[in-house]
């Protein structure tokens, strides 16, 4: 907030460590922020809002028991923000399904990387509340309680939209599936 | 359900792209000079007014965005429609204030002219004879017609 940037004139905790909290969280939030907005402008826009926000408020992390889950919050609101302030939630699907651009690493095997390519389009299709959720229930680990307590949404509305979100990917990569399986 | 755990158990299997390494120190450099600006000891005043248009400004935009998400476009074209029917609202009140200027008393030498000119008029067309300032005259006697008495004897 800009605000308290300016009004926060108290130094920095001594175990508060910047580079720590980078090295430690940077590569989840990366993989949700690329697979939420699908962009990788907006993701580094998005991170670097993040920490910015982290370092001129040291003291908001002081109280935080999972650290993680407090920085996915952070990083899903800044990109939800982002979204409306650019009014792109449409053109941003648009792109999405055009561009296909991935969250996984690149494969050399050609049916592993047929397969990511079919996911990414896949997860194109999804909208971005089920992307979100997917994605921190399949590649974040975490449980339906912590994804509604994340996202800030009940816990039946997580685990209705995970299961929406699985079934359509199920649905879309069933022939790539069934044939490298 | 086996089928449902394997395709998941797939999913999660797959390696996650990494951050690109050039982010680091560019997000880090950002997190820090914003981190040493809001740690800046007073500011002098003009200064401070400078710095909260700059960090305001982007905050009242972003407001309006989220405001007029998601047709801003729209929402800009009804402002300018109503900036133009209040501009021309306000042109055409200069209207009134031009009339009263026309209706102002006439100058001491229009009013000799006029009184003069009424003196003249009054000499040509001789003395008026002043209204009657009684009431209302009673109606004029009508003759009473004895139609109907005559048709009832009858």
């Amino acid at each position: 907030m800009p605000s308290q940037r300016v009004l926060n004139v108290e130094p920095m905790p001594a175990d508060f460590d910047l580079e720590r909290l980078y090295d430690d969280h940077t590569q989840a939030l990366f993989a949700f922020l690329l697979n939420f907005t699908h962009d990788e402008d907006d993701t580094r826009d998005v991170l670097q809002e993040v920490f910015v926000k982290l370092a001129c408020q040291p003291d908001a992390l002081c109280a935080v028991r999972d650290q993680r889950a407090y920085l996915i919050r952070l990083a899903h609101n800044a990109a939800i923000d982002l979204m409306r302030r650019r009014g792109a939630r449409a053109r941003n699907h648009e792109q999405f399904s055009a561009e296909q651009i991935s969250a996984f690493a690149p494969n050399t095997d050609p049916d592993e990387a047929a397969f990511c390519k079919g996911l990414a389009a896949a997860l194109g299709q999804l909208p971005p509340e089920q992307r979100a959720v997917v994605h921190l229930k399949l590649w974040d680990g975490r449980t339906f309680g912590q994804i509604a307590a994340v996202l800030d949404i009940p816990l039946n509305t997580a685990g209705s939209r995970y299961r929406y979100g699985l079934d359509k990917l199920r649905e879309l990569l069933r022939p790539l599936y069934e044939e490298i399986k | 359900m086996n089928g449902e755990d394997q395709f998941e158990e797939r999913l999660r299997r797959l390696p996650q792209r990494p951050v690109p390494p050039s982010w680091r120190e560019e997000i880090l450099l950002a997190a820090r000079q914003a981190s040493r600006s809001s740690q800046a000891p007073c500011l002098a005043t003009s200064k401070r007014s400078e710095q909260g248009v700059t960090h305001f400004a982007p905050r009242w935009h972003a407001m309006l965005s989220t405001l007029l998400w998601p047709h801003p476009k729209a929402w800009a074209g009804l402002a300018a429609i109503w900036m133009l029917v209040l501009g021309l609202n306000f042109a055409t009140r200069d209207e009134p204030t031009r009339v009263v200027r026309w209706t102002a008393p006439p100058s001491p030498q229009m009013r000799e002219l006029l009184h003069q000119q009424e003196q003249l008029f009054a000499e040509l067309i001789g003395p008026i004879a002043p209204p009657d300032a009684d009431g209302p005259k009673p109606p004029a006697p009508q003759p009473h017609s004895q139609r109907g008495e005559q048709f009832l004897y009858t």
